[in-house]
């Protein structure tokens, strides 16, 4: 590395120096050169690096308000002009975690600056920061300081030069929780029987794909009383009028659409189609009530079964979407029926 | 059930005055062949060209290729039932192969009668795309068919794939009374056993969900002796794939990467060696209801206990709402105590979603082939959202319809994405990481 890299650090009070637990409340402060483990950190740069100046903060000032802190530290840390932020490492602390996920998070988002903190992978911080921050794996106590700023060090150059980092396990940081392809040794199907006869043997193996956790999904709580509700048509169907004018998409749907059924008992194949590419669309084209059931629900409604439709028809199409939109969509449509009052929604799938 | 397969290496294809396999050489004489083509009177066009591997050629729109094979011994036909093909049960005599190429059916007829589908799929002879897939290193003889648009769809999928069998046959009948240059029995012969007994499930997407009406279950998508209905599992012996038993595209899957299936293949030569290859449950997905998806999950399970499985492979050919059917079959093996592996693509993981549409834990043991998706960037290889570059030459149409609502014009030969990409067979190294 022909110039030496600029390095900002970040440390807790106690790690700065500033006192034990008394001293957790303090705000934020910087001061030129290293502090405490930035000494240690220096001498794992090596002279390839020197650290400029040290953010000290304390946990509980920090912790108990992360994005305004987050931000003080921020212009703090400008005017030093940084080729790399480190933060940490924490260990086991978790006040002190979040602290420096949130410093790495915000220097790489907010001033484009890489960033490195390094944690224990049970500390609060790591599950909070992971995605965006690149953690190293470290042990529950500083005892193995040296050693931790080091591996920081050798990652963290490679981050600064732009160079992709090899796997979580091989390279020691905490998986962000992300996925990206590459070519493994052996095709897949000669790795499927490997696995499998490992499986049936006993042996260890590795699945490649540790299963992912959805977010769960509390059911709403009933409606009292439907013949009071206003409810609303969703479909995931691929429902647009005739000839799709806003051009919604058969499959991989990046919009969701609403279509006034004002004054409509039924929908017409006339005036309707589905442009869903995952069925057979013969039967909703020849009635596409049998997809979005307008024609009962406006029945129920003069029967007073339920209180009043709502005049609009939610619609998108469900397949090949990705779970990202998907997600989008679904906040997009609640947002908008809960400031329109709705209570309940009969949402039908292909 | 004893199978041996001849293989004829083609290492060129030219085309003359007689059609013959010599050497190596396949010659063709198209003029014949294409009459015979057009003696259909569903066929409005006929026409062959050859793309070899390496070349700037793009094919588009692909919707099968189909390696020559025929029975010279043993009964019923090679890529039986398809077709009106015979239905005798096959996997017994001897067959014969045409290796290193492939009859390559382009063709604009649409595979469903769902809304708003189009073809997608296409093979780059070179250049990223073309070092993904298998059927970018044959030589690929390209039947450019189309059938009379008045006719149903089921027809004009019924004489563009008849087209290109018959072509197939043809080309496959020159090694007849010739001695293969090479040969590999396959037999599920008695082994140690100690061995552990393992099956294959492959999970077929079934046509009925996205073409049910008017189809007496005889489609020209992937089809089990012609049969592409909702079906309970069937139990196969794998020498009847081989035979093409299981045979037509589904997206990117074709009757070539079937009967070449590397799953089976892998399997099939590790019998007796470390393992004990006890059959294939072949399984339909897209049932309508969950009781009746979960029924066809247990029966799975039930089907491959009864053939003594300690282990099963299972692999599917990607969606989303089959999923369901795969990873409960999954489960339902776990249960029954039979270990399982699932082969499987990714979602995409766009915003760290998560790339598994039901993360049920028996899923504890996962081969991850691709992480795919629209616009996903990510890793090595081309995802949808990188261009490939351009090719010199396109075989099948100049021209394609894009965007949404497909009325955006583009030029085939130009930069393109790559259409969605799963190795259901396990023929790729690619593999899905954590990062």
């Amino acid at each position: 590395m022909a110039k030496a890299l600029r390095v900002v650090h970040y440390v807790n009070h106690f790690f700065g120096q500033k006192g034990g637990e008394a001293a957790a409340g303090l705000p934020p402060e910087v001061r030129e050169g290293p502090v405490g483990p930035g000494l240690a950190l220096e001498k794992a740069l090596e002279g390839r690096g020197r650290v400029v100046a040290t953010v000290v903060c304390g946990d509980d000032h920090f912790s108990e308000n992360l994005d305004q802190v987050g931000q003080q530290i921020m212009a703090l840390i400008k005017p030093y002009a940084p080729d790399l932020v480190v933060a940490g490492p924490a260990y086991g602390s978790g006040r002190y975690g979040m602290a420096c996920g949130k410093v790495c998070e915000l220097a790489q988002r907010e001033l484009r600056v890489p960033a490195i903190t390094g944690m224990n992978e049970e500390n609060p911080g790591a599950d909070l920061f992971r995605r965006e921050a690149l953690i190293v794996s470290t042990g529950e106590t500083a005892r193995t300081m040296a050693q931790d700023l080091g591996r920081m060090v050798r990652l963290a150059e490679k981050l600064v030069e732009g160079q992709e980092l090899g796997e979580p396990a091989q390279e020691g940081y905490i998986p962000h929780g992300l996925r990206k392809n590459r070519l493994a040794e052996w095709s897949a199907s000669r790795r499927a029987v490997d696995m499998l006869l490992a499986k049936i043997g006993g042996r260890s193996f590795q699945t490649e794909l540790p299963l992912p956790k959805f977010e769960p999904v509390a059911a709403p709580a009933a409606i009292g009383d439907v013949s009071r509700a206003r409810i609303a048509l969703i479909t995931d169907g691929g429902l647009v009028p005739k000839g799709n004018p806003d051009r919604l998409e058969s499959r991989g749907a990046t919009k969701w659409l609403g279509y006034s059924i004002s004054g409509r008992d039924r929908l017409t194949p006339q005036e309707y189609e589905s442009v869903h590419t995952g069925f057979d669309t013969t039967l909703v084209n020849q009635d596409p009530n049998r997809l979005v059931p307008l024609d009962a629900a406006r029945e129920l409604e003069q029967e007073g079964e339920i209180g009043k439709l709502h005049e609009e028809i939610l619609t998108t199409t469900g397949v090949w979407t990705s779970l990202a939109n998907a997600r989008k969509f679904g906040r997009e449509m609640a947002e908008k029926l809960k400031l329109e009052h709705i209570e309940g929604v009969i949402l039908t799938s292909t | 059930m004893r199978l041996e397969l001849g293989s004829f290496p083609v290492t060129d294809i030219v085309f003359g005055a007689r059609t013959r396999w010599q050497d190596s050489v396949l010659e063709i004489d198209a003029r014949a062949l294409l009459e015979e083509m057009r003696s259909d009177p569903r066929i409005t066009r006929a026409e062959l060209e050859l793309a070899r591997p390496g070349e700037s050629v793009r094919i588009w729109p692909v919707r099968d290729a189909v390696e020559p094979r025929i029975k010279v011994e043993g009964p019923g036909v090679a890529y039986p039932g398809i077709c009106g093909r015979a239905i005798d049960t096959v996997g017994q005599g001897r067959t014969h192969r045409l290796a290193g190429m492939s009859v390559v059916e382009v063709s604009e007829v649409l595979p469903h009668d769902a809304g708003g589908d189009y073809n997608s799929i296409f093979y780059d002879m070179s250049g990223p795309w073309a070092e993904m897939i298998p059927m970018s290193k044959l030589l690929n003889l390209c039947l450019l068919v189309e059938a009379d648009p008045a006719l149903t769809i089921i027809d004009q999928n019924d004489a563009v794939h008849r087209a290109t069998l018959k072509l197939a046959d043809r080309l496959a009948a020159t090694t007849v009374g010739l001695e293969p240059p090479q040969r590999e029995v396959f037999e599920l012969g008695p082994v140690d056993p100690a061995l552990p007994k393992v099956v294959y499930i492959p999970c077929l997407h079934s046509a009925q969900a996205m073409s049910g009406n008017g189809s007496n279950g005889f489609f020209c998508t992937t089809a089990t002796y012609g049969l592409s209905m909702l079906t309970p599992p069937w139990p196969m012996h794998p020498n009847e794939i081989l035979d093409g038993a299981i045979t037509g595209p589904y997206r990117i899957a074709t009757s070539w990467h079937l009967a070449n299936n590397r799953i089976l293949l892998e399997l099939y030569r590790r019998h007796g060696v470390d393992l004990n290859f006890a059959g294939v449950i072949a399984v339909r997905t897209e049932w309508t209801t969950m009781e009746e998806k979960e029924l066809m999950c247990l029966q799975t399970a039930k089907v491959a206990q009864m053939l003594g499985a300690q282990g099963a492979i299972v692999a599917w050919d990607a969606g989303g709402n089959e999923f369901l059917e795969v990873v409960h079959t999954v489960r339902a093996c776990q249960r029954a105590g039979i270990k399982t592996v699932l082969l499987t693509s990714e979602d995409d993981p766009t915003g760290g979603a998560p790339t598994l549409l039901e993360p049920l834990p028996e899923a504890d043991a996962v081969v991850s082939t691709f992480i795919g998706g629209s616009g996903y960037p990510g890793g090595s290889g081309p995802a949808s959202s990188q261009m490939l570059p351009a090719m010199a030459r396109v075989i099948g149409s100049p021209t394609r319809l894009v965007g949404a609502v497909r009325d955006e014009v583009i030029d085939v030969a130009g930069p393109m994405p790559p259409p969605r990409y799963n190795d259901t067979y396990g023929f790729g190294r690619y593999s899905g990481v954590e990062y």
